[in-house]
């Protein structure tokens, strides 16, 4: 069950960074980063 | 003044400072408060801090992202207007059966999952079209849904606020069944009804509008709500067979979703995973920021400041103290109110019968998702019924929200009698 | 074509990837296992796989010191690291295996019964990464401060509700990673249920009379400075209770409640022959209603809110200006392991552990932990 959800998380972090390249508004890619951080490191599982 | 006390003004300041003269989203006012905390308390930057307190709710995000992506799929696939034409149809004409049955729809996610915002972001969602056809303003029926995930999320079998707060003493979930019963279904019952007076009228199923839904239905035929039901089939059985169905919620959304693929209207996936996502981020970070803002208010002592001024009280204001300091700290998170407010309560409210002591604590606490500016309840509830500002779904939820909290304290009260009754 | 708004995107991608890093060289450095320096009464330094191969290799895995004395007796398991954010426990089971000697009998002691829990920090709990002590060398020892539970990186995910798998009650899901909700274990369970598990093997295969679960709670928890005991190990910890109030070390008593499942002292002794007992003294680091969180509060036990409750009658211990160091903390544990041993033999002649070297209470107390420690191996010894 972790790979499934490391995986889940991985796919959320990729559409969170789409996300953050495709804003216009720099304080929504600033949100988006703050999302970004703990689902990276979640995927990595350094955390 | 203590040197806590200042930080603490610094923090609601520099907050205040980003949301109104600054113009930052929530989520970022927040980081903002904790940075300028982290660094008037001689912390620096604190980044090990800021980044550890985020991951308090890397699974919340993960429920909350995964049922945006659920919902998104099944509006593309055309289900929710087809529920909506049906549920009209039959029970168009009597709103004082459909209300409370519509509330126990609505409650039942956060009922067996235990959170309020995936009660309203699938079953609310759900309901919400049937509400404002029935004749509720848009804010009405967002009050209605948020109402109902946060009863939802109190009601039994799954009750994660009193879980923590049982688990602050040690006390195990058992015997909680009938107290949250008590509490959360006489309330749910008058509310729906409450909330409908004056404004829900028998609907014409003919002239609702529903056309295009009942199109759907005849088109696809019941497959269409597949999705749904195989989503709360997982749940009750991930409750009920838990060692092989426990699948969580974030499998058991993403399963919807891939089905509401297959079952209707065809739509891309990709992009709409990315919409739900977008959708998603504002409260996934405002989830980020609460994170750091906690951990920083716990590393700098305004947490202990926060926690002993709220026990401060002298024992006759004990309740007040509960009313006012629980919803205020849900502010940040209703789960931490739980844990940090709600255990030193329990453990004040001697000689009162602990079980349901702390289930009405768990329910004062519940109402932090009404509080700006987290307020996620209300927040999801305003999404839902397309409300542009949330704070004119809070106005609805003000009587209520009182109404829940003297009921609560009321149960605190006479949680001896009501202990004899059961 | 590069649009400025990408620009910005590239620059807070830059931001956020720059945090995570710092973020993550605290996280990875937390890894790294403390050094204990085995002393003379170390017979044998094993594994917990050696007695449940399950364990072998994953990080629930940890050290247990056996401390054998020449002449046979009675057997006590020490369990410190139960909740590596209890560090009065983990220090006292380290000293233990620093200073301890056997004449009679075997003490087994696991310094970090959940391995897996001293290498992250709970989230929002704003705790230090460790805390030292000085020796009289000038030299100093760093122990890890850790979480309550096993580290989601070796665990993941939570359920909603964790089901205490034998008896089927519920719990909220994240105690699905703590140790002392999860015994008797599972040889297929959860890392948490495995390390609970291979516990359970330990003291079945060892045959031990005596388990001890060294924890900390904090002020205002209504179990603090207390002994509590499984039913059949009540005639032993009420011997071993009374020994201390004598020395002046004020302990109560309390049962094993029959109906909260999963703790050590409730299914090891229901699960085992073994006599299980737990240990709780005052940590107001782990407190709710503490100030300023920092290593200091950590080793001294200081705290302004902490005095603040204690004058509005909130809290379960006396609590003034000297706060409750992390000396006298361990020395209360050290003391009622001492007393706990001398007390198994006056139970039975067979049964006796006779122990020597552990730092007394009054000792400790004055003279600080770091007075009882070795100095740490020199790098590449």
């Amino acid at each position: 069950m972790t790979v499934v959800y490391i995986a889940i998380a991985a796919a959320l972090l990729a559409l969170t960074v789409w996300n953050l390249w495709t804003e216009r508004d720099w304080r929504k890619q600033c949100t988006a980063a703050m999302v970004a951080v703990p689902l990276l490191l979640r995927v990595l599982m350094i955390k | 003044m203590s040197h806590e006390s200042l930080l603490f003004l610094l923090m609601l300041g520099a907050f205040a400072a980003g949301s109104f003269a600054l113009r930052l989203p929530v989520s970022l006012s927040m980081m903002l408060a904790s940075v300028a905390a982290m660094l008037a308390s001689g912390n620096g930057l604190g980044v090990r801090h800021l980044v550890e307190g985020t991951f308090g709710y890397v699974d919340t995000m993960l429920v909350i992202a995964t049922a945006m992506v659920f919902m998104r799929a099944v509006q593309e696939s055309g289900a929710l207007d087809a529920i909506t034409g049906i549920v009209i149809r039959r029970f168009g004409r009597r709103p004082a059966a459909l209300l409370p049955m519509l509330m126990l729809v609505a409650m039942f996610p956060g009922m067996i999952t235990g959170s309020s915002s995936a009660s309203v972001l699938t079953a609310g969602a759900v309901v919400a079209p049937a509400l404002m056809l029935l004749g509720l303003p848009r804010e009405t029926a967002g009050a209605f849904i948020a109402i109902a995930g946060i009863l939802g999320m109190v009601a039994p079998p799954v009750n994660i606020p009193a879980m923590i707060i049982g688990g602050g003493i040690d006390m195990p979930f058992v015997g909680f069944g009938a107290p949250l019963a008590l509490l959360t279904f006489p309330l749910a019952i008058a509310f729906s009804w409450a909330l409908g007076a004056g404004k829900a009228r028998p609907v014409d199923p003919a002239a609702a509008g529903t056309g295009p839904g009942e199109e759907l239905y005849r088109r696809y035929g019941p497959r269409l709500f597949l999705p749904v039901l195989l989503v709360v089939a997982l749940m009750v059985l991930g409750k009920a067979a838990p060692s092989a169905f426990g699948l969580g919620l974030p499998v058991t959304f993403l399963i919807g979703a891939a089905a509401a693929c297959l079952a209707g209207r065809r739509f891309n996936a990709l992009a709409a995973a990315k919409a739900a996502i977008g959708d998603a981020l504002p409260v996934l970070g405002i989830l980020a920021g609460v994170g750091m803002f906690i951990q920083t208010m716990t590393l700098t002592g305004v947490r202990g400041f926060v926690v002993v001024g709220a026990l401060s009280v002298p024992p006759a204001l004990l309740f007040a103290a509960i009313a006012l300091t629980m919803p205020l700290f849900g502010a940040v998170s209703s789960f931490g109110a739980a844990s940090v407010l709600g255990v030193p309560f329990l453990l004040a409210l001697l000689g009162r019968d602990q079980v349901i002591a702390a289930s009405a604590l768990s329910l004062v606490a519940a109402l932090g998702d009404f509080m700006p500016p987290t307020a996620l309840s209300a927040m999801f509830a305003a999404q839902v019924v397309g409300v542009e500002r949330y704070s004119l779904v809070l106005r609805k939820l003000l009587v209520p929200s009182l109404v829940v909290v003297l009921w609560a304290l009321a149960f605190i009260g006479f949680s001896t009698s009501i202990r004899g009754f059961l | 074509m590069i649009e400025r708004h990408h620009a910005s995107a590239a620059a807070v991608c830059a931001v956020a990837l720059a945090a995570a890093a710092v973020a993550a060289a605290s996280f990875s450095a937390h890894r790294a296992p403390d050094v204990l320096v085995p002393g003379a009464g170390v017979t044998e330094v094993r594994m917990l796989s050696d007695w449940f191969p399950g364990l072998d290799g994953t990080p629930g895995d940890t050290e247990v010191y056996v401390l054998r004395g020449a002449e046979p007796g009675g057997s006590m398991l020490v369990l410190g690291g139960t909740h590596p954010n209890e560090p009065a426990g983990y220090v006292a089971a380290a000293l233990l295996v620093e200073d301890a000697r056997v004449a009679r009998g075997a003490l087994y002691v696991v310094p970090r019964a959940n391995a897996s829990g001293f290498t992250h920090n709970d989230p929002q709990e704003g705790a230090p990464t460790g805390f030292s002590f000085p020796l009289p060398d000038g030299s100093t020892r760093t122990f890890t401060y850790g979480s309550r539970a096993t580290n989601p990186v070796h665990q993941w995910p939570d359920p909603e509700v964790y089901i205490h798998a034998s008896s089927g009650q519920s719990l909220s899901g994240n105690e699905t990673r703590n140790l002392n909700r999860a015994y008797p274990g599972r040889e297929d369970g959860t890392l948490t249920e495995r390390v609970a598990y291979g516990i359970t093997r330990l003291i079945v295969g060892e045959g031990i009379d005596v388990t001890v679960d060294l924890h900390e709670a904090s002020p205002e928890y209504p179990v603090v400075d207390a002994m509590v005991a499984h039913e059949r190990a009540m005639p032993l910890a009420s011997n071993t209770v009374l020994g201390l109030e004598l020395q002046g070390i004020g302990m109560s008593l309390e049962p094993s409640p029959k109906n909260l499942r999963g703790l050590s002292h409730r299914e090891l002794g229901d699960a085992t022959d073994t006599l299980a007992v737990l240990f709780e003294s005052c940590n107001p680091s782990q407190g709710r209603l503490r100030g300023r969180t920092d290593e200091a509060l950590v080793v001294e036990g200081k705290d302004p809110y902490y005095l603040r409750a204690a004058a509005l009658g909130r809290l379960y211990v006396p609590f003034d200006e000297g706060g409750v160091p992390l000396a006298e903390r361990v020395g209360r544990h050290l003391a009622s392991i001492a007393e706990l041993a001398f007390s198994m033999g006056m139970e039975s002649e067979d049964e006796g552990l006779e122990l020597s070297g552990v730092p007394g209470y009054d000792e400790i107390s004055e003279l600080g932990v770091g007075a009882f420690l070795s100095p740490a191996p020199e790098a590449g010894s």
